[in-house]
């Protein structure tokens, strides 16, 4: 007998999650529950300056005043704050000097995540940044990046090194009230990787951190800063996956990017978390704010390619403050089993002669629902704005939901917005028409799969676009075809 | 929120007449009781993002006509669509005028509510059909719900076409400082029939005037409902219009909404399906100016399969106008084959024109076609050029440009006499004479 | 090579092939004509394994392996290879992604090693010219906005590049001018050979005057009616399909 939609789906179900494993690795743990002592010891135990800590405790004078938002599409039960422990490193020495001082089982663990780091080093030439529970373990490549100027290192660690800078640019895009999550990002956030590009450089390599959640009951709150200088580019990959947890793990994550005149910045992401099993127990809580701001002539483009996490929450926004810059937003959401995704962007046109554009794919199969939810905001001082914004749905199955929100602003009559969007299922007379060439259906899904988003994973930079077409047909395949 | 007690504590005044052991009146009483609670919407519910009521519900408006004000036909024969024959249910700050009406009870009926609500004989019709498609939780409907006393009532019964239009027509005559008025309109479509309706609401004088109106609309199997809404109102006034619409299977309702004045305008326009094979329509084209808000706030409910629904709205802003565009297009997970498509195009002429759009698609079924567009945008200069280059002046060829934009809309309309009316409209909204019929 | 047996299949319950007997041999090219709505594309699409039609009797034999039950990619892993009257669009998939999808599919059914990526250049490269199939072509989306003669010209790409050895064509000439008609007929008659066969269905006598027939069948109301050589093409055109049913 043929595939029929029943096996299919049930193959679909079966699936299972490829990086669920978990790294038997000695961490130096804090107890759960979040209070001022709880922030202090981690601003302690990080060495931090006194205006880190005071900033640390602002922020979440702040988040004690707020609550948690339940405007978006999904349904989850609130993660309880006072359970998580807010601190989880791996317990080593505090800073490796090169590769070979690192563990040799978190070495393993990221040949599993198939990121050999060796093989990337010398093959790719990709500078990584590996952040395991929110502690950056290693980076890659530094002194060919010092060479350049280009400071690329843990949060952490430029908060030691380069307090200056951090001080000038950490929590202007995002600032720390800015959200309910983006609040307690501020107050509790352990690590995560900084980036520097000076003026007139040209990053010659793309910029890698793998981020990885690994104990049980903690939370990741990891913190990304990236500056460009006039007339600097860089590209900047990002990857996430977490074991297999009955529990619900919280990640809340800040990124901030400054692109400062006639610079650009590519910044690209591949979250692969936990995403729940077939029953939609345990997967990660992925509540990020990510913000870029460009000023005159700035160019700042997302790429995102979302097959992970049991809730994202999402919206990697461009705030287009100078004249002429520009900022892009190209992203591939996949939801199977019970995910809940509700992930677009905001595009805020200040300046004059902005332009934006969007192209959100959709994928939900299972029992899953995906939204787009999305802002373009002309202002009225932004003459001549532009925005173009494609939202295409996929459907899979009929126990799935594909939903469209976005929200149309102008304010100014020279604007040109344009908004379109589809919603569609995969065709049987197309995967017959594949089946008659010898293509099986699972295969001929992929296919059929992979050319919906081609226009999202052309922008992915080479390595980036294999692992994610792999992901795409792991997410929605029982194995790799 | 002071006006807001007024309407509670005036309840009593409002009750007097009235049989209180009634069920339409239990009825009331319940959503009087939903309206307490929940108060006017603010900018804080999801649905009302982007217009506040604040400025129009801070002030104090009388619930009650002082007298039964008069006003000659001569004086608003223009409101009419004085060349073709219609039945007309009109209404003078409220109150029904006998005068100015041309009711009928000849094989359908087109009447009062009053009546409708109160005579034995409409007690089977009151019982199935009122407030039973309004929203019991929206607050603004339940506000006119707890006040529903008078509008127009008609009903066509089975395989009858209405031979002529029926226009329901609400005057304020400006004999008050300022008015609140709630016009509660029930209209049943039973299976086979057809007819056409078109509603106005219109201020004779620039007093302050607030309208919250509700209509129901029932359309049953194989019945055609072809409903215009004219907003052209003077600039005092303002429209908070609800209709809910439920359609049998193999029916078709069609909704053009023209706004083209009054001060703020909300159009809550919601549709709810009961069998298959289902065609909505809802269309509408807005032209503003000076510091006019209309928002149109769509939903329609796909809730069986192979059933189809239409949106095309267009809005041309000028000045320090503001458009509103808020649409939904819900598909639940039964509702297989569904073809739902929604298209709403913006035109902003001056720097300080806004347009707020939020076109939504909501999904659960996976054979279905659906999309949505929406546009923001000027005049093609490019265009505009080359009629210039023909000869034909700059604001000519503006509004030329408007109607080729609005035309889709436009030409939809099926009562050629409207459709000339509204031309016209807009041939004086854009201060130009084009010299010929589009 | 093709044998079938007393074939009848229905769709929802619909009779539309009421016992169909039909033998092609290695070599051999046939050709099924018939009026609209004989059954034709149905056959084509039962023996590919359209599983929107319901076998209700007989069988298909290829090679005297019995086709019942197997997949629509088993089918074509064994070689059968159909051209599609209406080529479906895939967007975003190339054609070159597609044909390379195809070809390591089944050369994984058959137990080999994927093609490299020069063999494969070189392979479409000499199919492509064959065809007078533009480069640029096969960077595009797979039938997407394709007009119907790139259409066809495409289905006869593939089944160049896969080589199947049986190859039915579904009204393959449909939507095609003569210079169309010309290069596919070419690229038909380059790839025929003594160890494959091909059935041409077609409403028309005009393609066989480009691929030549060594038999010509009438098919009418599910049933082959009249059997007979290239002459009875030339019947058929010039006396129509009436006479025809009233054999039936």
């Amino acid at each position: 007998m043929a595939y029929t939609e029943e096996e299919l789906k049930k193959e679909l179900e079966t699936k299972e999650y490829e990086y669920g494993f978990y790294t038997d690795i000695e961490s130096d743990t804090f107890p759960v529950g979040l209070n001022e002592d709880i922030i202090r010891k981690i601003s302690g135990k990080k060495g931090e300056p006194e205006w880190m800590t005071e900033w640390r405790l602002d922020a979440f004078s702040s988040f004690k005043k707020m609550v948690e938002p339940d405007w978006s599409n999904v349904k989850y039960k609130k993660p309880d704050l006072q359970k998580i422990s807010y601190y989880s490193a791996p317990k080593q020495k505090p800073k490796y000097n090169s590769l070979e001082e690192v563990d040799p089982e978190l070495l393993k663990t990221f040949d599993k995540l198939g990121i050999s780091i060796d093989e990337q080093k010398k093959l790719s030439g990709v500078a990584v940044d590996i952040v395991m529970d929110s502690v950056s373990v290693a980076t890659t490549f530094r002194d060919t990046l010092a060479e350049k100027g280009i400071i690329f290192c843990s949060i952490s660690e430029a908060i030691q090194k380069h307090p200056e800078l951090v001080k000038k640019y950490i929590g202007t895009v995002i600032p720390p009230r800015d959200n309910y999550y983006s609040a307690l990002n501020s107050a509790v956030f352990t690590d995560g990787s900084f980036c520097y590009i000076p003026k007139g450089v040209r990053c010659p390599m793309e910029l890698s951190t793998y981020f990885r959640i690994n104990q049980a009951g903690t939370g990741q709150f990891e913190r990304t800063l990236v500056i460009a200088d006039e007339q600097s580019y860089v590209s900047y990959l990002e990857g996430c996956t977490a074991p297999s947890r009955d529990e619900n793990q919280l990640h809340a994550a800040v990124v901030e990017l400054i692109a400062l005149d006639d610079a650009e910045i590519k910044y690209s992401t591949v979250q692969n978390w936990f995403p729940g099993d077939k029953n939609g127990k345990g997967g990660v809580f992925n509540f990020v704010t990510k913000r870029g701001l460009c000023h005159d002539r700035a160019k700042i483009s997302w790429t995102q390619v979302e097959t992970g996490s049991a809730v994202t929450w999402k919206y990697p926004s461009c705030v287009l403050k100078g004249d002429n810059s520009i900022g892009e937003f190209y992203s591939i959401a996949v939801t199977n089993n019970f995910q809940q995704a509700d992930t677009g962007t905001k595009m805020v046109h200040l300046g004059k002669n902005t332009r934006s554009t969007i192209i959100s794919k959709g994928i939900s199969a299972g029992k899953s629902q995906n939204s787009y939810r999305g802002l373009v905001k002309v202002g009225s001082r932004a003459k001549n704005a532009r925005n173009f914004s494609q939202c295409d749905s996929l459907l899979m199955g009929n126990n799935c939901g594909a939903h469209t929100f976005p929200y149309i602003e102008a304010k100014n009559n020279s604007a040109q917005v344009e908004h379109e969007a589809t919603t569609s299922k995969i065709g049987e007379d197309q995967i017959f028409y594949c089946n008659q060439r010898g293509i099986d259906t699972e295969k001929a899904i992929a296919l059929i799969v992979n050319g919906f988003s081609k226009e999202v994973l052309n922008k992915l930079p080479m390595e980036f676009a294999v692992e994610a077409q792999k992901l795409l047909e792991i997410s929605l395949e029982g194995s790799v075809g | 929120m002071e006006f807001k007690e007024k309407l509670i504590s005036s309840y009593l005044a409002f009750e007097e007449d009235l049989d209180l052991l009634d069920s339409v009146h239990q009825t009331r009483a319940k959503a009087l009781r939903v309206f307490e609670k929940k108060g006017f919407p603010t900018k804080k519910d999801e649905s009302w993002k982007y217009t506040s009521l604040n400025a129009l519900v801070n002030a104090d408006y009388a619930l009650f006509p002082r007298s039964e004000a008069s006003i000659e036909l001569k004086d608003v024969k223009k409101y009419f669509l004085y060349d073709t024959d219609t039945y007309k249910v009109i209404f003078i700050d409220g109150v029904y005028s006998p005068f100015l009406s041309n009711t009928t009870h000849d094989g359908l009926d087109v009447c009062l509510m009053s009546a409708a609500l109160t005579k034995p004989k409409y007690r089977n019709l009151i019982n199935t059909y009122f407030n039973k498609i309004a929203s019991l939780e929206e607050s603004l409907t339940a506000l006119n719900t707890s006040y529903s006393k008078e509008g127009a009532f008609v009903y066509i019964p089975k395989k009858t076409v209405a031979e002529k239009p029926i226009e329901i027509i609400h005057f304020a005559s400006g004999e008050e400082h300022s008015l609140w008025l709630q016009p509660r309109n029930l209209i049943v479509v039973d299976k086979n029939s057809q007819v056409q309706i078109i509603e106005r609401h219109q201020s004779l004088k620039e007093h302050p005037v607030v309208t919250n109106s509700v209509t129901e609309v029932y359309v049953h199997e194989e019945a055609f409902v072809d409903y215009y809404k004219l907003q052209n109102d003077l600039t005092s006034a303002s429209l908070i219009d609800n209709t809910y619409i439920q359609q049998a299977k193999n029916s078709h309702a069609s909704v053009h909404t023209f706004s083209l004045g009054g001060k703020l305008v909300r159009n809550n326009l919601r549709y709810y399906h009961t069998g298959q094979r289902i065609l909505s329509t809802l269309k509408g084209v807005t032209i503003l100016e000076g510091k006019q808000h209309v928002d149109h706030s769509t939903m329609v409910h796909h809730s069986h399969p192979n059933c189809e629904s239409h949106q095309d709205y267009k809005g041309i802003f000028s000045e320090r106008s503001e458009g509103v565009f808020n649409g939904q297009i819900l598909v639940d997970k039964i509702a297989q084959k569904t073809n739902a498509f929604q298209q709403n195009n913006n035109v902003l002429l001056d720097d300080k024109a806004t347009v707020n759009s939020k076109p939504q698609l909501e999904i659960y079924a996976d054979d279905v076609k659906c999309s949505h567009g929406c546009t923001i945008g000027q005049m093609d200069e490019e265009a505009l050029f080359y009629l210039r280059s023909r000869g034909i002046p700059k604001k000519e060829a503006k509004a030329l440009m408007t109607y080729a934009f609005a035309n889709n809309v436009l030409e939809s309309v099926q009562l050629p006499s409207l459709k000339k009316r509204i031309n016209g409209q807009i041939a004086r909204k854009l201060g130009v004479n084009l010299g010929f019929e589009l | 090579m093709l044998t079938i047996e007393n074939l009848h299949a229905e769709v929802e319950g619909r009779a539309i092939l009421n016992g169909i007997d039909l033998n092609v041999k290695a070599g051999e090219v046939h050709a099924i004509m018939g009026p609209n709505g004989s059954g034709k594309s149905t056959l084509s699409s039962v023996i590919a394994g359209n599983e929107d039609y319901d076998v209700t009797q007989g069988k298909i034999l290829l090679k005297e392996k019995d086709l019942s039950g197997l997949d629509p990619e088993e089918r074509a892993h064994l070689g059968i290879f159909l051209s599609f009257q209406y080529p479906v669009e895939i967007p975003g998939v190339t054609v070159t992604n597609f044909i390379k999808t195809a070809i390591n599919a089944n050369r994984k059914a058959q137990g080999l090693s994927d093609l490299g990526a020069s063999e494969l250049l070189k392979k479409i490269r000499e199919k492509s010219t064959l065809l007078d199939i533009d480069s640029k072509f096969l960077s595009r989306s797979l039938n997407e906005g394709f007009s119907g003669g790139e259409k066809k010209r495409n289905e006869i790409f593939q089944m160049a590049m896969l080589e199947p050895t049986l190859a039915i064509l579904d009204e393959t000439d449909s939507g095609l001018d003569i210079d169309a008609l010309k290069i596919v007929a070419n690229g038909v008659n380059k790839f025929k050979a003594k160890e494959n066969a091909v059935v041409v269905i077609t409403h028309y006598q005009r393609l066989l005057e480009y691929i030549v027939p060594d038999f010509v069948h009438v098919l009418f109301g599910g049933k082959i009616v009249k059997s007979g050589t290239k002459e009875l093409a030339h019947e058929l055109e010039a006396k129509g399909y009436d006479w025809i049913k009233e054999l039936a």
